[in-house]
């Protein structure tokens, strides 16, 4: 059979910073080099609203303050109520870094009023002040036993913004170095549905192939109401540099 | 009393030449400035005739270089910071470094790089200088966010900061790059504009590597007529009706290669203007102007040719990829670290696009972060790409070689290439400093 995915992929030319590209080159090429044809369709202010409601996966990258400004009414009125209903139906879905502060309930800088989320993550995001040290740097984390892929994810974080979990949501992972959602709770990320949010960039997917093949294995499954079996593919150099940052880290691999 | 002061900042100075320790840029006016917090405007009211601060994200180190040739040629003496060290201990270490123990000067100009995010400060400590006063912004892209932060940051810092410079300075500035362009609406200061109007520059395509499309002024999108490279183009917003400023017109100069260079060329024309340079006088420096090291430039090693381009931010390394692969190059080594002149956070290596680069083009891979560069470009490949231990130039597909070791990736690149053929190197910074030392025997400068 011939599978298929469209992945949206939401704010290209916005929220694009850390090299979030290679988090939609990862899902592309994982399912091409496997035969399972994959359509990247961007999504922006006003391109492509149409195609959001037939997708598969969902990505969702950083963004500058500005570019952030210029997007958020446009994701919480366009976008919103459509992605709501993929995400609540199981299509999975990555959100990193500004994506994932605005999937949840609100962020609070500080100054000014608190900016609404999207609210489809039970999770608030506070700006501790200007003076508050931003959290940065390479991170290691363990992933929440639900994923059922014993594995470290590694990645670099850098982000001002502390983001406290609600019970609506579970944590993505436990921190092993780094900072993670606020540097206090020992929590990184959050999962809701077939839905991770995540301050890990690095990009995040292409050193953790284990994730990358977890979010295609549910779209696949959501898709098709049936399990495909993913065709293994040689991840030598994916693992090679996964190692390195955990031995860089001081951590030892739990492969 | 500044005496004993620049005689300490001489003898560091001299150590760290004669040592051969390539610490000589910094540390000289590092300890000055603890020592003395005010020294720099203190020195640098003793240059003659004027001071010229270069700033942006790429092309500080070429232009500074350009400028410096052509003031020379037109019989000036002319101070420069060492390239890299554009920190304020830098520019203070070039001042040192040149004025005698009274601290007096030999210079006509000061050409001076500022790193992007201290141009604020340095600006401010020159306050009140009585000199001619120039200001060139060559343009602002995505570099080394985990320790500069945001572009749109360093754009607001700019604007504030040329806020308060008073009329009779000189702004030079990109008009090709919205946000530099917005920054001489909000000045008093003169300005004068450069930029690129040859169509055929065009892109087609819009590159990935863009950080500027929305409109400076009023957020709205901005629409372009062609894109040069990233975001520079001729834009206009048809919202707030801000548009590009109209550039000078500089024609019929040589120039070095590679669009990028360009801008670098026009940005010092237009500043040896502004210092009454005569046109012959431009022209004829420029023709036997020799490129800054790591910027182009040459090396041959056992009889093969090798060129190194600094490759340090996507948009860098876009139009370091272009320029070699449109001179035809076969052979590459690409060297990634992340040390702090380098920015920690590796990311940015997925904007580049490495898909550009040929099937049949051989490639060495090295650095701190080998791994990641080799998995972008594995990633960059429509097949699966498997890493082999040998060059084995005859099979198209697979040429990729991964070795951790520089000095061994740098040698079996080298082996890798046949005689009268190039093989380009394309290095973030610290490499870069890494690769010349293996190079030449020197880290200096």
């Amino acid at each position: 059979m011939n599978y298929k995915l469209t992945i949206s992929w939401l704010y290209p030319d916005l929220m694009s910073t850390y090299g979030d590209r290679g988090n939609v080159i990862c899902l592309l090429k994982r399912c091409q080099w496997r035969g399972i044809e994959a359509e990247i369709i961007p999504i922006s202010l006003n391109l492509n609203n149409e195609k959001l409601g037939s997708s598969d996966l969902i990505f969702m990258g950083g963004a500058q303050d500005r570019q952030q400004s210029i997007a958020g009414e446009d994701f919480i009125v366009k976008k919103g109520p459509v992605l709501k209903n993929l995400i609540e139906k199981g299509v999975p879905g990555l959100f990193v870094c500004a994506a994932y502060q605005a999937i949840g309930n609100y962020y609070k800088p500080y100054t000014g009023d608190d900016i609404a989320g999207l609210g489809i993550f039970d999770l608030y995001t506070k700006h501790p002040g200007d003076q508050a040290k931003r959290l940065i740097g390479n991170a290691a984390a363990e992933l929440n036993s639900k994923f059922k892929i014993p594995n470290t994810i590694v990645g670099f974080e850098n982000h001002g913004g502390r983001t406290h979990l609600g019970k609506g949501v579970k944590p993505f992972a436990r921190v092993i170095r780094g900072f993670g959602n606020n540097g206090e709770d020992g929590y990184e990320g959050a999962v809701y549905k077939n839905c991770i949010g995540s301050y890990f960039h690095g990009p995040i997917l292409p050193k953790n192939p284990r994730l990358t093949d977890w979010l295609i294995s549910r779209a696949l499954v959501i898709k098709y109401r049936k399990n495909v079996e993913l065709t293994s593919l040689s991840d030598e150099m994916e693992w090679q540099a996964h190692e390195f940052m955990l031995k860089r880290l001081g951590i030892k691999s739990l492969q | 009393m500044i005496i004993p002061l620049i005689i300490i900042a001489k003898i560091v100075s001299f150590v760290s030449r004669v040592f051969n320790i390539g610490m000589g840029g910094t540390w000289p006016g590092e300890i000055a400035l603890r020592l003395k917090p005010d020294i720099l405007s203190i020195l640098i009211h003793n240059i003659k005739e004027g001071v010229i601060f270069i700033s942006g994200t790429n092309g500080k180190t070429t232009t500074t270089h350009l400028l410096k040739a052509i003031l020379e040629k037109d019989g000036k003496k002319v101070i420069i910071n060492k390239s890299g060290a554009n920190l304020v201990n830098g520019v203070v270490s070039a001042l040192l470094t040149e004025c005698d123990f009274f601290g007096k000067l030999k210079a006509d100009y000061a050409v001076f790089e500022v790193d992007e995010n201290l141009l604020p400060e340095v600006l401010k400590s020159v306050k009140f200088l009585k000199l001619k006063m120039i200001i060139v912004l060559l343009n602002l892209f995505r570099d080394q966010l985990d320790r500069y932060g945001e572009v749109d940051v360093i754009a607001q810092k700019w604007t504030k900061a040329l806020q308060s410079l008073d009329s009779g300075a000189t702004l030079i500035l990109n008009s090709d790059d919205p946000q530099i362009a917005y920054l001489g609406i909000k000045s008093r200061a003169k300005v004068r504009s450069f930029g690129l109007s040859d169509n055929k520059d065009f892109v087609i395509k819009k590159e990935h590597a863009t950080d500027s499309t929305y409109c400076p002024k009023c957020g709205h999108g901005l629409s372009y007529d062609g894109i040069f490279f990233s975001h520079l183009g001729i834009w206009k917003c048809f919202n707030c009706s801000f548009i590009r400023p109209k550039p000078e017109i500089i024609s019929n100069l040589p120039i070095l290669s590679g669009k990028y260079n360009k801008y670098n060329t026009f940005a010092a024309v237009l500043a040896a203007r502004e210092c009454n340079v005569d046109a012959e006088k431009i022209k004829s420096a420029l023709k036997e102007f020799k490129p800054a090291f790591g910027r182009q430039e040459e090396f041959t090693i056992q009889g093969k040719k090798i060129k190194v381009l600094l490759s340090k931010n996507p948009v860098g390394f876009n139009e370091s990829l272009k320029t070699v692969i449109n001179g035809g190059a076969r052979n590459l080594l690409i060297i990634l670290n992340d040390r702090i002149p380098d920015g920690r956070d590796v990311s940015w290596i997925w904007d580049v696009d490495f898909e550009m680069i040929p099937e049949s083009v051989s490639m060495v891979v090295s650095g701190d972060r080998v791994y990641d560069m080799a998995l972008r470009i594995k990633y960059s490949k429509s097949q699966i790409l498997n890493p082999k231990s040998q060059i084995n130039p005859k099979s198209a597909n697979q040429n990729i070689l991964i070795e951790p070791n520089l000095k061994k990736a740098l040698e079996i690149a080298i082996k890798g290439i046949d005689f009268g053929d190039m093989l380009y190197i394309l290095p973030t910074y610290s490499a870069m400093l890494d690769v010349r030392q293996l190079l030449t025997g020197s880290r200096r400068l």
